[in-house]
């Protein structure tokens, strides 16, 4: 049996979340960018209405995004980081950009809106809000009225693209999870549930869909919508996140904590005190070796994957190592031991 | 007992006189075409007009100290009251006397950021 360093690091070490302060009201979404020649980044929306971007695997504050009038529900960024997109109770969606902070465009809605998203290529912007409609908007042609998608009974709180931007998955309060053909806007399938889904999240590589509702975490398939599993958690879940790898998923609610599962055998790993209200919503990094909570407290924490691995701020130290007066000798090898 | 992870520093946080975007990054100065000097004239020019918007906005403030002041707020709702003052990030109002819909508040923080607009007679 191969032991790997990096596991008995973990087994032997307690983690320790980073938190990234600056906003004062709670933290209701976040999300990363993909991997840029500058690192990847991540976005917060927060209910005071300045959402911010930070350096993805510091927490390090890079700007905020100034104009909303309300709490802003949504942020996204595109891949390469230099778009960012956010949706507000100002009844505005706006595009910013992202390396000068700079709003390039408001779009203008007739409610509250909770959802942004840009296609791969970043030329087009989802949104979805309190009056009901999913809107498709050209960000090449922004006087150009939107493409609408109606059929949701109630506020729309999640819409993604999906399935190479043909698609379009959207949560909502009427308790369903909808897919439509951006092409015909018409419902391919529809999943309906007891309770309203708090959270969803796609992966496009193996196109998994991740949702939660009430205490459960379910994983879906993006293109038939049928159920791939499903775990309940001890609290009521506001988010999860399933990992680039897919060995482990996240999660967090009510309960103010973070859980860690193994997606393979649905066993919880860990769980992680921390925040100090429930948790709004949870995320891996692009590369899997953090992940972000936001939380009602109006912190945002980063939590490695590997405990104790060397990795953005956190530096492994070994154990013995901690009382040794040579402390330039800490360093953690990735070498393999065999037990 | 396990060993909390040790970390090199805490993230950094905002900074407070600044929305932050630094131009001096490498990223900014990478992806950012550099500015014309026409640019910089754009730029001066919108600078000034802030700077006087600016002026005039904390001018007022200083006017309406011991005025009357009417507050319009949400749903509808208006309040009168004796301004006193407003705080350095202009984020709470302190007032006097505030009539509101659930009686007279001798003295109260009026949260700016709720206040739709205000006026008083100079």
């Amino acid at each position: 049996m191969i032991l790997k360093m990096s596991s008995l690091v973990s087994m032997a070490m307690r983690q320790t979340p980073l938190t990234c302060s600056g906003h004062t009201r709670p933290v209701v979404d976040l999300a990363f960018s993909g991997i840029t020649p500058y690192g990847y980044f991540l976005i917060s929306a927060c209910k005071d209405g300045k959402p911010m971007l930070r350096q993805g695997d510091t927490g390090d504050w890079i700007g905020t995004f100034l104009g909303h009038k309300g709490a802003v529900w949504g942020a996204t960024l595109n891949k390469e980081a230099t778009k960012a997109a956010t949706a507000a109770a100002d009844f505005t969606a706006k595009v910013w950009d992202a390396v000068t902070g700079d709003e390039v465009l408001t779009l203008a809605h007739k409610h509250i809106v909770k959802s942004v998203n840009f296609t791969e290529d970043s030329n087009c912007l989802l949104t979805g809000g309190n009056d009901k409609v999913l809107r498709i908007y050209d960000l090449g042609k922004p006087e150009a009225e939107p493409q609408e998608i109606a059929g949701h009974t109630s506020a729309i709180k999640k819409a993604l693209w999906c399935n190479n931007d043909q698609q379009i998955l959207s949560a909502a309060e009427d308790k369903t999870i909808r897919l439509w053909d951006k092409n015909t806007k018409e419902a391919v399938k529809t999943l309906s549930f007891d309770a309203s889904v708090s959270s969803m999240e796609y992966i496009p590589d193996g196109e998994i869909l991740v949702i939660t509702y009430g205490r459960t975490i379910a994983f879906y398939s993006a293109h038939s919508l049928d159920l791939i599993k499903a775990v309940d958690a001890p609290a009521s879940i506001h988010s999860a996140s399933l990992h680039p790898e897919k060995d482990f998923f996240v999660a967090g609610g009510d309960d103010f904590k973070l859980y860690k599962y193994d997606y393979t055998t649905k066993e919880e790993m860990e769980s992680y005190k921390g925040h100090f209200g429930p948790i709004h919503c949870v995320r891996f990094s692009p590369d899997g070796e953090l992940y972000a909570s936001g939380s009602e407290d109006g912190t945002l924490r980063l939590w490695q994957t590997a405990v104790g691995k060397t990795y953005g701020l956190w530096k492994c130290v070994l154990p013995e190592e901690l009382s040794s007066e040579n402390s330039e000798a800490l360093y953690c090898p990735p070498a393999e031991i065999k037990a | 007992m396990k060993t909390p992870v040790s970390v090199l520093r805490l993230p950094s946080g905002p900074e407070p006189n600044s929305r932050g975007f630094d131009p001096s990054s490498p990223r900014f100065t990478a992806l950012c075409s550099s500015s014309s000097s026409d640019d910089d004239d754009d730029d001066e020019e919108q600078q000034r007009l802030r700077s006087e918007l600016r002026q005039r906005f904390l001018w007022t403030l200083s006017l309406m100290k011991h005025k009357l002041v009417q507050f319009d707020m949400h749903e509808r709702v208006r309040m009168r009251a004796r301004f006193g003052a407003s705080d350095l990030d202009v984020l709470r109002l302190q007032v006097s006397e505030l009539e509101t819909p659930l009686g007279v508040q001798r003295e109260a923080l009026v949260r700016s950021q709720d206040v739709l607009a205000c006026s008083f007679e100079l």
